[in-house]
């Protein structure tokens, strides 16, 4: 009886207070009733509510309080009161009830409010308050909903006010301020629990194990977690209480949120024995967890740095009850490096990540390995000789360090296998996990230093000293360098002069030096000496056309290249001629055949470039033309073919064009021999490109990714090529082309397999395009 | 985007041959000065204001000058030839004269080294008349201080640092030898501290920081090993830097310990930072083979030139790395 008369005396006071913020304009009245409402509020030895009148105040009244203040932001008494007023009457009803109610309120209305309210009640912990009292199962009213609504507005509170708030939004409010501070009031939370655990009082970890979840699951536990685990790893380092804290959290944490909160913590922990204090035997209980660190971690992803394969690994070898699972993860481990089928099919970052585990596995494995013995002998020489048979070189590699390291510490009758291989980074970095602990032994004596209390200073703390003498040192790097390419190696043998010796060195040298030096002068040689260039333009062809890398010269493609587009433009209808022929004859290889085709189109672009662009050029750049090598570029030369074909056309084209004699006219040879070229080159074209296609289509699901890796560039040169007649000629096989291009893009474990069928698909698309478009084009762009 | 490599400031022409040996004396109240030694027996001495030579020697009757230095002060200059005689001038007011002559006896290219012990009184090393024969000797005196021979076979004697360390002890000897390897000498002792194998190929030349105890040698191959002296007196090789193109005939590090040059065969300076000997330029200017490098010994460091001696009888001079000058 009498808590209900104490209700509706409260509720008459508070609906008196409610009308007069409502209605009244004096600034006096409305002072007294938001007074009365603090009142209710105020807990201290003055306060003339009593509690029954407090409680009934809070469970019912306060939300529609604050939702009232909310709503009338705008009136006229709000701009009245003074400052001071104003934050002690106004805000101070928001910071001082249910930070439940508050929170909500202040979300909902975070667009109208004034931000400073939010960031006040988030800097005066009021979050902690707010974890702290669900830890004591304090909160009223606890629907799922509201948990859940709650829930949802303390971890995407950075979404909802940059939602809202827009471009006002505050550097308070963003993820990388807010989360942090969210993770010191968990601790905050956590810490009172331990305090109320030690005085004998039951707490709930629900909600903070919940909270962190959500975090966590929507990709902030990165940041939460680079704050707590420090603390944690620290706090549990003595302290059986904050251990059992840590447990009890952990296994709080819902099923669906286990694994992101696991992810995260491996990655922030600074090491095995960390992990071990802050999830206790979390693995040997829940089911998600075994998953999550027995499996998924180690076989189905493989992003993480070395460091957390080492903690996860340590973490399992740590402790005897733990220890089966380090057996078990051993063996599928081992099972899944020797799979024949994964060497071939995964890609080679997660056979490298998959290796180290098995490394990693076997050297903490510190019982003599005859319990399972038989077994790990049996995969182990399935699994080296996968890894032998491959053709990868890093594959072999990992197959031969491991294999290594499993026999010795298998002591098979005193007989170890020794491989020869050349050591790189990745042996080398495979080598060194053999190392005990050489990765996280400074950070775990640097924790061990440091204070439960100022654990992040300290660290930060340290790595400023550790940097501060290097930098001391690092004078060197205070001077910048010049520039350096200039410095390149100095040649004893010196280029040949003429033409012909260099056509002699190439077609009898045997030394390296001068032959590349001939090849790095013909060039310029060709175009600087037309006459001689034309005496021997064939065989000189004909010599680059059968020239192999023999000595591995540096840019020899291009080198050649440019020498024999050289020659066709110097000596056009001998060469072209040749070239031509020779395309159509046997025993040439594709490479070969490609080579002439370019070498054709390069010079027939270059033969249908205005001549009179080149002309006025070549007047003014004639002084530079000695030092461009660029083909194309040389002027003089250009003007020297300009004349010889006036001069020696002349007479033939007047004949054609007798009534104007034109000064260019002789172009219109030009044009033709480079529309006959054009036409070949494109007809050629199609035809390579079909044997192309039909080429690739035998090989296109090569097991190997070198091969697939060769066919995709193959089919961008094809590509590259101009297409016009693509649709017309090869449309069956090009449809079904594509479909295996988009299914490899998708699919293959080769990322470089992948971003070149993206590329050949591309292309593809593109030239489709325009040829769909505009299909009255003309084959030959004349 | 790096900066273009320099250009040398000024070059000095005339030297007639040659330089295989530069010496800075630009300490005093003077004119700044450049000593060099060219192939055809004549030092110049050049100033550094005026950059012409203001006097000429012509010492050592026509030989090669090996090498040249100064005592102290700019007034006494000594020079050692492949006459086998290690002269010394007395240059002061104008003068050129020959005060003294010491017959070394060695036929080989190894330059001596020079150390004051004590106002007016210098240690001299030399190659000696033996193969592998090291001899010391004190100056003004001419009086003999020790013979040092390795008990090994080590072939020619081919560069020499002799030095006096802070810690008091005697002076000690840095010697490099003909079969590449670098050995530690106590010269009070007369005894081999320690030797580390340096090089395949004979040391050409190798220089030694004194305060940071660290030193590097360049040979005929494309690699400068750099080696330290850890507190037990052992030589311990460390990293190497390997150039683009073989051979390196002189070693100099900056006073101010931040930078390193080197002459190379290959007609360049490179300038390495001291500390990591991370490379820093490549001064391309000679068109022969580079033979000498110094840096100048100026007080104010925003004046430290680098001089470079080359067989293209020409010096140029460089500025490269001065504060406030250069480093903008």
């Amino acid at each position: 009886m009498e808590s209900l008369t104490t209700n509706t005396d409260v509720r008459l006071t508070v609906t008196r207070c409610f009308r007069t913020l409502k209605s009244s304009t004096d600034s006096s009245d409305i002072i007294t009733a938001l007074r009365t409402l603090h009142s209710y509020l105020d807990e201290g030895p003055d306060s003339t509510a009593t509690s029954a009148e407090r409680a009934e105040f809070r469970r019912a009244h306060y939300s529609s309080a604050l939702q009232l203040l909310v709503s009338n932001i705008q009136a006229d008494w709000l701009h009245q009161l003074t400052a001071a007023q104003r934050a002690e009457l106004w805000d101070g009803l928001f910071l001082a009830g249910p930070p439940e109610q508050a929170l909500l309120v202040l979300m909902d209305a975070i667009g109208e409010l004034r931000w400073v309210v939010l960031g006040k009640f988030l800097q005066r912990g009021r979050l902690a308050e707010l974890l702290w009292s669900y830890c004591l199962e304090a909160a009223p009213s606890d629907s799922p909903q509201l948990r859940e609504t709650l829930l949802g507005r303390i971890s995407a509170l950075p979404d909802i006010t940059a939602n809202k708030l827009q471009l006002n939004n505050r550097a308070l409010f963003r993820p990388q301020q807010y989360y942090p501070l969210l993770a010191t009031e968990m601790l905050t939370a956590l810490e009172h629990t331990c305090q109320a655990l030690r005085a004998g009082t039951d707490c709930n970890l629900t909600f903070v194990a919940q909270t962190l979840g959500k975090v966590c699951i929507q990709g902030h536990g990165g940041l939460v977690l680079a704050v707590m685990a420090p603390r944690l790893s620290a706090c549990t380092r003595s302290d059986m209480v904050w251990q059992r804290v840590c447990w009890k959290l952990l296994e709080n944490v819902p099923q669906r949120w286990m694994e992101s909160v696991l992810t995260g913590l491996v990655q922030a922990v600074s090491g095995p024995d960390a992990l071990g204090r802050i999830i206790g035997n979390l693995v040997l209980t829940n089911k998600k967890a075994q998953f999550v660190i027995t499996h998924k971690l180690l076989l189905l992803q493989y992003k993480y740095e070395t460091r957390v394969l080492r903690i996860i690994l340590g973490y399992l070898a740590a402790d005897r009850d733990r220890r089966p699972l380090l057996i078990q993860v051993l063996r599928s481990v081992s099972q899944a490096w020797a799979n024949s089928s994964a060497v071939k099919h995964t890609p080679l970052e997660q056979q490298l990540y998959v290796s180290k585990a098995l490394l990693l596995s076997v050297s903490l494995y510190t019982d003599r390995l005859n319990s399972s013995l038989s077994e790990l002998l049996q995969c182990m020489l399935g699994g080296m000789q996968t890894h032998l048979d491959s053709n990868v070189v890093r594959i072999r590699h990992m197959g031969m360090v491991i294999g290594e390291y499993l026999s010795s510490r298998m002591d098979i009758n005193g007989t170890k296998l020794k491989f020869e291989y050349d050591q790189d980074e990745e042996t080398r970095e495979l080598l060194s996990l053999l190392a005990p602990g050489a990765s996280d032994g400074p950070q775990e004596t640097a924790e061990t230093a440091e204070s439960a209390q100022n654990a992040s200073q300290t660290t930060s703390g340290a790595q400023a000293l550790k940097t501060d003498p290097d930098s001391d040192l690092d004078s060197d790097d205070e001077l910048t360098p010049y520039d350096m390419s200039g410095d390149q190696e100095i040649s004893k043998a010196s280029p040949p002069r003429y033409l012909r010796d260099c056509l002699e060195i190439l077609i009898s040298s045997e030394d390296p030096v001068r032959v590349e030096l001939s090849l790095k002068a013909a060039e310029s040689l060709v175009r600087k000496n037309s006459f001689a260039a034309r005496e021997i333009s064939v065989q000189m062809s004909k010599v680059l056309l059968h020239m192999d890398d023999k000595y591995n010269i540096n840019g020899f493609l291009y080198l050649r290249q440019a020498t024999m587009v050289a020659l066709t433009v110097t000596d056009c209808i001998p060469v072209a001629h040749y070239l031509t022929t020779e395309f159509y004859s046997l025993n040439y290889s594709l490479r070969q055949r490609l080579d002439i085709l370019e070498v054709l189109a390069l010079a027939a672009q270059e033969l249908s470039k205005p001549v009179t662009e080149k002309k006025a050029a070549s007047i003014s750049s004639a002084t530079t033309a000695e030092s461009t090598p660029y083909p194309g570029d040389n002027p003089v030369h250009w003007q020297q073919v300009v004349e010889k074909r006036i001069q020696s056309k002349t007479k033939r084209l007047t004949k054609v064009l007798p009534a104007t004699p034109n000064r260019y006219a002789p172009n219109i040879c030009l044009i033709h021999d480079t529309f006959l070229l054009v036409t070949t080159w494109y007809w050629a074209a199609a035809q390579m490109g079909c044997a192309l296609l039909d080429f690739v289509w035998a090989v296109r699901y090569h097991a190997d990714q070198y091969v697939r890796g060769v066919l995709f560039a193959v089919c961008s040169v094809f590509l590259s090529m101009p297409s016009q007649n693509l649709l017309v000629d090869i449309s069956d096989q090009l449809f079904e082309t594509r479909s295996w291009l988009a299914d490899v893009a998708e699919g293959d474990p080769d990322a470089d397999c992948r971003s070149l069928a993206v590329q050949s698909l591309v292309l593809l698309d593109k030239s489709l395009k325009k040829q769909l478009q505009d299909p009255q084009a003309p084959t030959v762009e004349t | 985007m790096s900066r273009p490599s320099p250009s040398p400031i000024y070059t000095l022409r005339g030297a007639g041959g040659p330089l295989n040996t530069l010496h800075f004396s630009c300490q005093g109240e003077g004119t700044p000065l450049l000593f060099s030694g060219s192939g055809k027996g004549a030092i110049h001495i050049w100033n550094l204001n005026s950059r012409r030579a203001e006097k000429i020697i012509e010492a050592h009757s026509g030989n090669s000058v090996i090498w040249v230095s100064t005592l102290q002060s700019a007034d006494a200059l000594i020079s050692q030839g492949r006459d086998m005689q290690v002269c010394w001038w007395d240059v002061s007011e104008g003068r050129s004269e020959l005060v003294e002559s010491v017959r070394t006896g060695s036929v080989g290219y190894c330059q001596c080294s020079l150390v004051e012990m004590s106002p007016a009184n210098y240690l001299l090393a030399y190659a000696g008349e033996q193969t592998e024969e090291i001899k010391i000797i004190e100056l003004p005196s001419k009086t003999a201080v020790c013979t040092l021979v390795p008990e090994e076979k080590l072939g020619m004697v081919m560069c020499l640092k002799l030095w006096q360390p802070d810690s008091g002890s005697g002076p000690l000897l840095l010697a490099g030898y003909e079969n590449g390897s670098v050995l530690l000498w106590d010269v009070t002792q007369r005894s081999k501290l320690s030797q580390v194998k340096a090089h395949p190929e004979p040391v050409m030349c190798l220089t030694f920081d004194t305060t940071s105890l660290r030193g590097v040698s360049g040979s005929s191959e494309k690699t400068l090993s750099s080696w330290r002296l850890d507190g037990q007196s052992n030589l311990q090789l460390q990293d190497c830097v390997t150039l683009v193109n073989p051979g390196v005939s002189q070693l100099c590090i900056r006073m101010d310990r931040k930078l390193l040059a080197s002459a190379g065969w290959d007609h360049r300076i490179r300038v390495f930072g001291w500390k990591k000997l991370r490379p820093l330029a490549v001064l391309q200017y000679h068109t022969d083979m580079v033979l000498s490098v110094a840096f100048s010994d100026h007080r104010d460091p925003r004046q430290r030139v680098l001089a470079a001696g080359s067989k293209d009888q020409r010096i140029s001079l460089w500025s490269v790395y001065n504060e406030g000058t250069d480093t903008g």
